[in-house]
């Protein structure tokens, strides 16, 4: 058993993080905020040089590994480009300019808000249709159907959903190092924040959550690779962690930094709302588990028992 | 990245699942019930393993095991977990009392006590918590004193599960009053009927057996009872906990049990309401969860990698997670149809809302490893 990723992809997610900070880190959210274009591009121009969108991620093991990497390296930053969706994108001669392929829910909308172009947009049913993002609300778009296409998404709808976990994972990784950081340094009643217990045990809370992610993001993405034939439930799975996750991590992230951590100073409350539309869409928590629940009916996600073997 | 265990943990699995469906009826909840009957299985189950060399499996084979990897030994603990621990007792024993005097035991001692419990014979019993010293284990105060020939023993331990049954306690005692309270430790290796020890159970939620007092009263043991030097009690006592950093897989009876509620409920898992269906959903991405975390920690543990960090999230998790699946699972079994199989789902998940409550208190409690955590996150720097 290896639960790791491989070297190759350690590093290219090494040198993301590097370039990404090296041009301003979650300033990178903040000016996206202003400019859902711009920080598209700038993600975009950043990541070109290390060969991120020569990948194909359903095309090796390898290459998925890499598109984890670099999406976790682009949620450290708060970096508002649909990067997994953008990875995600079809391969092939129909599918030329092809932004991305976007999972949709029933109210058709999408992170692509600001974006141009024609994008692949998936639903959990099996229907794949061409869009191009219409009315926009900030990051958040509405999107216009202009044809159905033939093609076979489930492996790509889990994708889709593993790679935008691997974002809100790299979103955790640096809300709880923040979290942790501040506490160590700011002093009230005489003492760091990170002297009182009760603070000490929310962090801890934060963490279980976090590393509960990581582990869960790692199987996910090794599920996809072997095409276990429940890829999708993995992927749902994933997400409803994810989102669990996510709660309880931004919250404690914010309570530590007290109100702060809400001004626009701070880079927390960047990387905080830079993070909400991917929480959102395409799916809450509770649709989300609602969805897994209809993919797995009456079994068990699949695990060290089948409901036959647990009965014996 | 691989998760496959590979084939030698499948061929093992289902040695295992043989093993069990032979000879443990499918009412069977472990060793520690009121019914002697249950002890008796549990033992002959032990024999069987022992046969097999798979009682104690991660020793050497020269003495009674059979060198398995990390990862056989994971299934073990799995398989072990979810059918009830059929070892009942003798985990203790083959899980750390045996890897304790491999390393730190005499070639006397480890004669004396290996083979039997290679071999599933006796009972291991574990003299650690005090009535006035629970996480603060440093802090107690039963006594050992030198005299000609040995070691007179007095005071109190508590909460010490398996003595009624146990032939041999792994002792925790205080053998000098040195300033620093670790340094005065020392652990002896006493025979339960010895005279002067006296065992009381203690009635209580979680079943019989699991909670006894042990008192000492002028016990006497010999120059042989004494384990490592006099004075090393706390860094062996440490080093049994780094062998417990997995510590028993309780995510794997959740994963059986929340598994076999769809098949136990058979048509009426239809009439189970949609909260509740959410609830089941959401507990199985958190048992799996817990799994993982697990493998990561004997990953890491086995390529000497593993930080604290790991192994306190994993063990919050897991408790946590016993405690969860015992509310969906006792309202899953409000659906029960009434069969064989419903009525045996419905005792199993009775059986784990009684046991769950206590886990996050058995083996050092939740906030002693939210503790190691949170040093781990925030110490200073």
């Amino acid at each position: 058993m290896n639960t790791e990723l491989c070297a190759e992809a350690l590093e290219i997610g090494q040198l993301a993080r590097r370039a990404l900070d090296g041009v301003g880190g979650i300033e990178v959210a903040r000016h996206a905020a202003q400019d859902p274009r711009a920080g598209d591009e700038l993600v975009q121009r950043t990541l070109l040089p290390l060969g991120a969108f020569d990948l194909d991620p359903l095309g090796s093991e390898i290459e998925l590994e890499a598109a984890a990497a670099l999406c976790r390296a682009a949620g450290s930053v708060g970096a508002p480009s649909p990067l997994a969706e953008r990875l995600l994108r079809p391969h092939g001669e129909n599918a030329e300019g092809i932004e991305g392929a976007v999972i949709v829910g029933p109210d058709r909308r999408a992170r692509i808000g600001g974006l141009e172009g024609t994008w692949w947009a998936l639903d959990l049913h099996g229907a794949t249709t061409l869009v191009r993002p219409r009315s926009v609300s900030g990051p958040i778009a509405e999107l216009e159907v202009l044809e159905g296409i033939a093609d076979q998404p489930e492996r790509r709808v889990a994708a889709v959903l593993v790679l935008g976990c691997w974002t809100l994972l790299g979103t955790l990784d640096r809300a709880l190092e923040m979290a942790c950081g501040y506490a160590q340094d700011r002093q009230q009643f005489g003492a760091p924040l990170s002297s009182f217990q009760g603070l000490q045990f929310q962090l801890t809370e934060a963490e279980v959550e976090r590393a509960g992610l990581e582990v869960l993001a790692h199987h996910a993405l090794w599920s996809l690779q072997t095409g276990r034939d429940d890829a999708l439930s993995d992927g749902l799975a994933l997400r409803l962690a994810g989102l669990e996750a996510a709660e309880v991590v931004l919250r404690t992230a914010h309570q530590v930094h007290g109100a702060i951590g809400f001004c626009d100073e701070t880079e927390l409350s960047w990387l905080s709302r830079s993070v909400e539309p991917l929480r959102r869409l395409p799916f809450g928590t509770s649709q989300t588990t609602s969805l897994l629940g209809e993919c797995l009916g009456a079994q068990p996600l699949t695990g060290l028992f089948t409901s036959q073997e647990a009965a014996r | 990245m691989d998760f496959e265990q590979g084939q030698e943990v499948a061929s093992l699995r289902a040695t295992l699942r043989s093993l069990v469906g032979e000879v443990l009826p499918a009412s069977f909840h472990g060793a520690f019930t009121h019914d002697p009957a249950d002890l008796a299985l549990a033992q002959e189950f032990c024999r069987r393993l022992a046969e097999e060399h798979l009682l104690c499996p991660a020793w050497p084979s020269d003495v009674g095991g059979k060198d398995a990897s990390v990862w056989e030994q994971t299934a073990m603990r799995e398989e072990m977990w979810a059918a009830h621990e059929p070892r009942g007792a003798q985990y203790m024993g083959v899980n750390w009392v045996g890897p304790t005097l491999l390393r730190h035991g005499t070639e006397d001692q480890q004669a004396l006590h290996l083979p039997p419990i290679a071999a599933g014979q006796v009972i291991w019993c574990q003299g650690f918590s005090e009535p006035d010293s629970g996480s603060d284990l440093a802090s107690l105060s039963t006594t050992a004193t030198r005299i000609d020939g040995g070691w007179q023993i007095d005071g109190q331990k508590i909460w010490t599960s398996y003595a009624t049954m146990a032939q041999w306690c792994f002792l925790l005692a205080r053998s000098s009053s040195e300033t620093r309270r670790q340094a005065g430790l020392s652990v002896f290796l006493v025979p339960m009927a010895t005279p002067g020890i006296e065992v009381r159970p203690i009635a209580s939620m979680i079943g019989p057996h699991h909670l006894n007092e042990v008192f000492f009263d002028g016990v006497l043991v010999d120059d042989g009872a004494l384990l490592g030097s006099e004075g090393n009690g706390w860094s062996i006592v440490q080093d049994v906990l780094s062998l417990e950093r997995v510590g028993i897989a309780r995510y794997a009876r959740v994963d059986r049990l929340s598994s076999w509620a769809p098949h136990a409920l058979a048509e009426r898992w239809e009439d189970v309401p949609e909260a509740l269906r959410a609830r089941w959903v959401r507990l199985g991405v958190r048992t799996r969860r817990a799994r993982l975390l697990a493998y990561r920690v004997v990953e890491r543990q086995d390529a000497g990698t593993l930080s604290p960090v790991d192994a306190a999230a994993y063990r919050i998790a897991v408790t946590a997670l016993d405690q969860e699946a015992a509310g969906v699972l006792v309202e899953l079994a409000a659906f029960a149809p009434a069969t064989e199989e419903a009525r045996r789902f419905v005792s199993a998940a009775e059986d784990h809302a009684r046991y769950a409550m206590a886990s996050t208190v058995a083996s050092g409690t939740t906030e002693v490893q939210r503790i190691l955590l949170a040093r781990s996150l925030v110490g200073r720097r």
